[in-house]
């Protein structure tokens, strides 16, 4: 069997794109027994250890009160290394479909009947306009690149 | 009247946790737990397949969701079904908390003032909230060993400030369980009190027995009942916070009794009327018999303290010489007293009150336990308010 290519999108975000969502419609026009995720960006890691640690001093400004800082600051080693954070959500005609909320950058992810990838619901794969949406919690590195493939294993019916 | 031992923030694997529900729940039933909410981030993937855990291991599972977003995370139980997290606003909280309550939900503010983005990404609550009569309960005390920590402080005065304020909050703990691991440190439990009738099904038996004894396929329905019970116990307030020992309160007033959660009206008569004077008594109670062989604390001398919008009322002694630690298999005390509220001035009102137990654990002295309030209502009379 040939899997059907749905989509191979690929974009770039940076630290502004930081708490937004970036929305990927699709369509699905037949049903199918299973549809394919496979979700990457890099890099993972704000590697530049200086940044980083601005970075953090920046935050405590807003979250930590005055007398307690530059006990923060001091141990701002706890909260490294800073880490790009971008997760998957999926919709289909009906509704939510689950989340992966968690910090693994290379995610290979499905739906089908019976079972799903944790995190996403099982459930009919059903013919009609789908959605995922990448949320960008946090960029720290100047530039992050991601990709997304979506397919399904069988060709659809002609 | 029945408290029920919670664990009220979780995850599992279907989120960032790295754990089963299997290995959640039998990890939560070990530590002596009688219900958890499940509160994956931004999913309730995990939640399928939980009859058969609860009954594996006698344990309550409650459906919720912890609301995952770029300006505050929003833990949310009791829920039918999924709420969108995603259309959150800064500025507009109060529309994602009324999709929550139309699915028959609650929500209540996680760790909110965890060091937020880029440390720990939307930890910190940024949101603006229109109306805080809306919020049901804010964790004030994240993690394990939560009542030293700085950033629980401050959530614990947000709660308290809010109270001042007028608002009727919950307050509970959460210790955002991520993975099964041992720890020294304190584990808190957040105890709701759920009604005798919500406990006993239509045969009258005891419905934690049931679970305990694994029921039945037929009797599935059953664990719907005390599900309801506890959101609607968290809902009204009905709950007390500890590390160790559980501690409760019941006022006086009049004849009747008010529990934690319940409104005392207060008539205010004119300054020279007699009844000004009538007393309310706190009927206090610290069970060392919770959760027998799951903490210990240092022999000494507890500090039971009375707190309201006027400050600390009152404190009195707790003297359990023996046997305050519960790990030794014997015969556990339940220190008990009542004490008469100080009759106010005139100018003054009590607007609630809670108890709080304090003493030194692992070298701290702390917050041991805490309650949360009875609040009191001015019925004004006579052109007195």
């Amino acid at each position: 069997m040939n899997a059907l290519k749905l989509l191979d999108t690929q974009g770039r975000v940076t630290p502004e794109d930081s708490r937004t969502h970036i929305r990927i419609p699709f369509e699905l026009n037949t049903s199918c027994s299973r549809l394919n995720f496979r979700f990457e960006y890099a890099p993972k890691v704000l590697e530049d250890r200086e940044q980083a640690v601005k970075l953090l001093q920046d935050s405590y400004e807003i979250y930590i009160l005055p007398e307690q800082r530059e006990q923060a600051n001091a141990r701002a080693e706890r909260h490294l290394p800073l880490k790009n954070l971008i997760t998957l959500s999926l919709d289909d005609a009906q509704g939510y479909r689950g989340a992966c909320h968690r910090h693994d950058p290379l995610q290979e992810l499905f739906v089908s009947q019976h079972e799903a990838s944790p995190g996403l619901m099982a459930g009919e794969v059903a013919a009609g306009s789908w959605n995922v949406t990448l949320s960008l919690h946090c960029i720290v590195t100047d530039i992050c690149d991601y990709r997304l493939q979506i397919w399904t294993p069988e060709e659809a019916d002609a | 009247m029945k408290w029920i031992a919670c664990e009220l923030h979780t995850h599992t694997l279907h989120s960032d946790g790295r754990q089963t529900l299997q290995e959640l729940a039998e990890g939560a039933a070990q530590l002596g737990f009688d219900a958890i909410a499940l509160t994956d981030h931004n999913t309730m993937s995990g939640l399928v397949g939980k009859e058969e855990v609860e009954r594996e291991y006698g344990l309550i599972i409650v459906p919720g969701m912890e609301w995952t977003t770029f300006y505050g995370h929003m833990v949310t139980i009791g829920l039918s079904e999924y709420a969108d997290w995603r259309e959150a606003m800064q500025q507009d909280i109060d529309r994602g908390i009324e999709s929550v309550h139309r699915l028959g939900g609650i929500a209540g503010l996680a760790h909110p003032f965890r060091v937020g983005s880029p440390a720990c990404t939307g930890c910190f609550w940024e949101y603006e909230i229109g109306d805080w009569n809306a919020v049901d309960y804010i964790e004030v005390w994240s993690g394990t060993f939560p009542s030293i920590q700085t950033d629980n402080h401050r959530a614990y005065r947000l709660w308290t400030d809010k109270l001042n304020e007028g608002y009727r909050i919950a307050a509970t703990s959460g210790r955002d369980w991520h993975v099964q691991s041992d720890t020294d440190e304190p584990i808190s439990v957040t105890y709701l009190e759920v009604g005798d009738a919500a406990c006993a099904k239509q045969d009258g038996s005891d419905i934690q027995a049931d679970i305990e004894k694994g029921a039945s396929e037929s009797e599935q329905e059953s664990f719907a009942i005390p599900e309801v019970a506890l959101i609607q116990a968290l809902r009204e307030g009905r709950a007390s916070v500890t590390i160790g020992p559980l501690l409760s309160m019941v006022l006086e007033a009049a004849g009747e009794s008010y529990r934690i959660g319940s409104v005392l009206p207060v008539t205010k008569m004119n300054e020279s009327d007699e009844k000004m004077t009538a007393t309310i008594t706190a009927k206090l109670s610290v069970d060392f018999s919770v959760r027998p062989g799951q903490w210990s604390l240092a022999e000494q001398t507890f500090k039971l303290k009375l707190c309201s919008n006027l400050g600390e009322e009152i404190a009195v002694n707790v003297i359990d010489s023996t046997q305050q630690s519960n790990d030794t298999g014997t015969l556990h005390p339940k220190f008990e007293t009542s004490i008469e509220l100080p009759v106010l001035p005139t100018d003054l009102f009590r607007k609630w009150l809670r108890a709080e137990l304090w003493g030194t654990v692992q070298g701290a002295h702390t917050r041991i336990a805490f309650t949360n309030a009875v609040y009191f209502e001015s019925t004004a009379e006579g052109g007195a308010d």
